[in-house]
């Protein structure tokens, strides 16, 4: 039996000890990276390798080693990286203050040099959008705005020739779906993000203003006031209306993008990010000629008009500050700033940051998109969603659930979104 | 050898050192680091700062969240304990009458589900229980039963069942597995010496071969109560608490607190008393067992 | 024969029916799910979660699995889960085994305060370990490397194993271990020739949880690793992962071969079992 030990431990530490003893060719700089785009072979991960083989080609001795994983994995992995002092030395992030702000705070992440980046083409908001306390700390790389993709076809087989440009012509269109036995709309409910921007966009077209969520979070108004009341009847009126999937609380992201996809649902929910579908080869050559956008409805005596925008500058990339190699990381963000939007748009895959031309072969759903876009009057930032603390998020989220799942009343919902705006304020101090 | 062989002190240093070693250094140390972040409002990260007993105070009286994810675990513990490992002993001991043959494929068929991997069991779960396209809505309809086909994983009546079971289903397998293992020690003799004196079928069991196998039973009865306190992927990946908390379990509301809502000393806090609230489950466990052997 | 006799050899041939229908209802059951796995690896991603209801594919992407396998990193990732494993559940068990007997057979004074120890590492959740263990690991370079991830494997699964080998150390009798003694046998003679085959269900037991266990294991594996020499199998479907829309076909592709040698490993040891059954035999 001790002989087997030895061997075992023996066999144990060969991983360990023979990494030690090769002696390899090391490049001159090992650039170490990370993102949430675990997929290297299609759409924004493709982008990333292409970008990075250009610029290793641009910067000879440079490799780059980049970790990835999907969106709640990576964003534990940074945090445990943060406090153990390894964090990658470039890595994609968001701009939202609830995961920025922390890793501002803490000191670990580097400001950047806003001279470097007016000139190329960044959309307005988006900048300042990743600026806290007058410094700049990320470049944004995505726009993302809110709206209602659907399907042309199953539209024309419903019998319905208009798109509907108020709530009550959009739940007009409800029963027609279901004598065809198709969903009419579909979203991620599992996560509670896309219903909270919802809520949010429910707010201001009721009240006309913009920015009341944030408003509330700065607690210059109250949760509990008109607006957001209404909003919340207007939210859970949405969900009970039958309007979505059946099982919409515990349907998650794929589920509902896929419901639409297969031409099982007439629209779907969501933003801009996804204007891929019209170039998406998983689904049918039928509904990529099908997919386009039209904007979120306003409502019948509400204050505002469909050109209110939900739009913010979700992703973007920042710089470790413990670097050691921080004038290439800064070459490098540069050099991505620059080649992103036109491989990004080139590819259909997202809305960037900066201002794209439109071209003759766009999908029909990206043209759509960018003249939403263009023709809008004001936009809205971040999310309240994301404008606060996570524990805010939190409290957020699971409030949004019970709403939707009808398990309390607005009046109930409001309170309890109220006294988390007050706990997240009550913190900042 | 010293007068008592079972008392050799090299001998047993030798047996206990080596695990309690790995025990101490993996688990033990991050339990105390545990304990020391639950006593301050960290976030996982970045500057802390220490709040004593605050994050204690707060789950026990402010947390409705906590007492429903602890509530649902104890009915788990309870269909686990009460429906899953009866029905597993009973075809672990009709496996191990059958032939060789036929009890080697069977007891493989058993064990599929158990050696795949949690996503699977949750996505598929999720489809089987979808209220418009899943099968299980699909043949009720085709029945005529409409009515009860409802939206199983959200609709509040019905969630909880649903998540309890897909759990028991999934751990079936490996109750089937313990039991046959357990059931394989009893002596060929004890059984004969029973059927010979005229006993029926199920008085061998319950009489002669259930007592036999106790400490096996015990020692799935803790581990049935550990691994319900720890279930997290499957609720995770189904309704991940939802709808509002009627489906939170510890494991998950610990872990959505700890890494998602960024309050890690929150969290952390939880873990203590998940740990503290194991070792007392365990401990009544052993006390229960123990006390019915006699 | 006698009207009642032949009522009970009638009943006893429905209940043996009914026995067997209820057999094959589990078998069933057990074995939907690999099948819905099958099927659902065999579709384009896109046609996932809709109405793909048990139906052959008019088009069964066999390309996934081929897709799976060169870009899933099959080999690599393999590779380092079956040294991974297999190192994590040979080190699990033989330490469990020595503590399993010490705590049933031998007498020692920090015998309880031992097994209040297993029964904590038992109860300890893994989420609460990760960044603690992440930043102790850390300060012994054990972070990206095999050994920092075998070192937890074998703790997670240690007291469990333990707790099966002492109800299992609990019910043998002493007979042949006091014969072995009194012949003037070594310890690890005795354990290893005497007790071990003894209990060869336990150990059986024991191997096959421990191993998959850790086969299928993701949550330490992503903390504690880093580099995708080092990744383990249950990473292959991260490849597959996008940002909005993932090859979820693919990734069931994978899910499936991951399961093949979980399933064959089974296999291998529970064909063990059956030899414990004759060794509590002792003639007194």
């Amino acid at each position: 039996m001790k002989t087997t030990a030895f061997l075992v431990f023996a066999l144990a530490i060969c991983p360990v000890i023979r990494p030690v003893l090769r002696a390899d060719a090391q490049p001159k700089v090992t650039m170490k990276m990370g993102d949430n785009l675990p997929d290297r072979n299609n759409t924004w991960g493709a982008i990333n390798e292409q970008i990075n083989n250009e610029f290793k080609a641009a910067h000879p001795g440079t490799e780059i080693v980049t970790e990835s994983y999907l969106d709640q994995p990576y964003q534990q992995k940074i945090k445990i990286y943060a406090t153990a002092k390894q964090l990658p030395e470039v890595f994609k992030y968001w701009s939202f203050t609830s995961l920025l702000k922390p890793l501002i705070n803490g000191g670990f992440v580097a400001p950047l040099d806003r001279a470097d980046y007016e000139g190329l083409g960044y959309l307005p908001g988006a900048l300042d959008s990743n600026t806290y306390g007058g410094k700049l700390y990320g470049i944004p790389v995505s726009a993302d705005t809110w709206v209602i993709y659907y399907n042309k076809k199953l539209f024309k087989d419903a019998g319905i020739d208009k798109l509907p440009t108020t709530l009550d012509e959009l739940y007009a269109l409800v029963p027609k779906f279901k004598a065809k036995g198709i969903i009419p709309m579909t979203t991620d409910g599992k996560d509670a993000w896309p219903l909270s921007i919802t809520f949010d966009l429910l707010t201001w077209r009721i009240a006309g203003e913009r920015g009341l969520p944030a408003k509330a979070l700065d607690r210059k108004i109250k949760f509990t006031d008109a607006p957001f009341v209404q909003a919340a009847h207007e939210l859970q009126q949405l969900v009970k209306s039958g309007l979505f999937q059946e099982d919409l609380m515990v349907s998650d992201y794929g589920a509902a993008r896929n419901l639409f996809g297969q031409g099982k649902a007439a629209m779907y929910l969501m933003g801009s990010w996804e204007l891929g579908l019209g170039a998406d080869k998983g689904f049918s050559a039928e509904f990529r000629d099908n997919v386009d956008a039209f904007k979120f409805p306003t409502l019948k005596n509400g204050k505002g008009n469909a050109d209110d925008l939900m739009a913010w500058f979700g992703g973007n990339y920042v710089i470790s500050a413990a670097t050691k190699n921080m004038a290439l990381d800064k070459q490098y963000l540069q050099f991505y700033a620059k080649r992103f939007p036109e491989i990004a748009w080139e590819k259909q895959v997202t809305l960037p940051a900066q201002t794209v031309k439109a071209r003759p072969n766009d999908t029909v759903v990206a043209k759509t998109i960018l003249k939403i876009v263009s023709e809008a009057k004001a936009t809205s930032g971040t999310p309240a969603n994301d404008l606060s603390t996570p524990r805010f998020k939190d409290d957020n989220e699971n409030a949004i659930r019970e709403l939707c799942s009808g398990l309390i009343t607005p009046e109930v919902f409001v309170k309890k979104l109220d006294a988390a705006a007050e706990k997240a304020a009550a913190a900042k101090k | 050898m010293p007068a008592d062989p079972t008392r050799s002190r090299v001998t047993i240093a030798l047996l206990v050192v080596p695990g309690l070693a790995v025990i101490a250094f993996s688990l033990i140390v991050p339990l105390g680091l545990s304990v020391y972040y639950s006593f301050t409002d960290s976030a996982g990260f970045g500057e802390f700062q220490n709040v004593g007993f605050d994050n204690y105070k707060t789950i026990l009286t402010d947390d409705p969240e906590f007492w429903r994810s602890l509530r649902n675990v104890m009915l788990l513990i309870v269909a686990t304990i009460f429906i899953q490992n009866p029905i597993a002993f009973v075809l672990a001991a009709v496996l191990s009458r059958l032939s060789a043959r036929l009890s080697q494929i069977l007891r493989t068929i058993y064990f599929v589900p158990a050696v795949l991997s949690l996503v699977i069991v949750a996505k598929l779960w999720v489809d089987v229980f979808n209220p418009t396209f899943g099968i299980l809505n699909k043949l009720l309809r085709a029945v005529g039963l409409d009515a009860i086909a409802m939206s199983w994983l959200s609709d509040p009546r019905t969630a909880l069942p649903a998540v309890i079971w897909i759990i028991l289903w999934q751990g079936f397998g490996w109750a089937v597995f313990f039991f046959y293992a357990g059931l394989m020690t009893v002596p060929r003799d004890l059984e004969e010496a029973a059927r010979v004196d005229g006993a029926s079928w199920f008085q061998v069991y319950v009489r002669v071969i259930i007592p036999y196998l106790f400490p096996v039973l015990s020692t799935v009865v803790v581990i049935d109560v550990i691994s319900s306190m720890k279930q997290m992927e499957l609720i995770y990946l189904t309704t991940a608490g939802a709808p509002g908390q009627l489906t939170q379990f510890l494991s998950v509301y610990l872990y959505q607190k700890a890494f998602v809502a960024g309050e890690y000393g929150y969290g952390n806090a939880l873990s203590v008393l998940f740990v503290v609230i194991s070792v007392g489950f365990t401990l009544v466990v052993q006390r229960v067992m123990r006390a019915r052997l006699r | 024969m006698t009207p009642r006799a032949r009522r009970h050899v009638a009943s006893r041939r429905v209940g043996m029916a009914a026995l067997h229908v209820v057999l094959v209802f589990f078998a069933l059951s057990q074995l939907f799910p690999l099948l819905w796995v099958l099927l659902y690896s065999l579709q384009k991603s896109g046609d996932l979660f809709g109405d793909a209801l048990l139906s052959l594919p008019h088009d069964p992407q066999w390309a996934n699995y081929t897709r799976a396998f060169t870009e899933g990193g099959m080999v690599s990732y393999g590779l380092n889960s079956l040294i991974i494993v297999t190192i994590s559940t040979a080190l699990s068990t033989v330490f469990s085994f020595c503590m399993g007997y010490a705590v049933a057979r031998m007498t020692w004074r920090l015998k309880r305060l031992a097994f209040a120890a297993i029964t904590l590492g038992m109860v300890v959740p893994i989420h609460a370990t990760l960044l603690p263990n992440f930043l102790w690991y850390n300060l012994f370079g054990l972070i990206d490397t095999r050994i920092g991830l075998i070192i937890p494997y074998v703790a997670f699964t240690l007291s469990f194993n333990t707790l099966i080998y002492i109800g299992h150390f609990q019910n043998l009798p002493n007979a042949l271990e006091e014969a072995a003694l009194l012949d003037g046998a070594s310890w690890p003679r005795i354990l290893w020739s005497v007790v071990a085959p003894l209990a060869r269900p336990a150990t059986v037991t024991v191997a096959v949880m421990t191993s998959l266990t850790n086969w299928n294991e993701f949550i330490m594996a992503n903390t504690y690793l880093a580099s995708d020499e080092l990744r383990t199998l249950p990473f292959s479907i991260i490849r597959f992962q996008g940002l909005y829309s993932s090859d979820y076909a693919t990734q069931f592709a994978c899910m499936l071969i991951v399961a093949v040698p979980a399933l064959a490993l089974y296999l291998f040891f529970s064909k063990h079992i059956m030899a414990g059954a004759t060794a509590g035999a002792v003639k007194e």
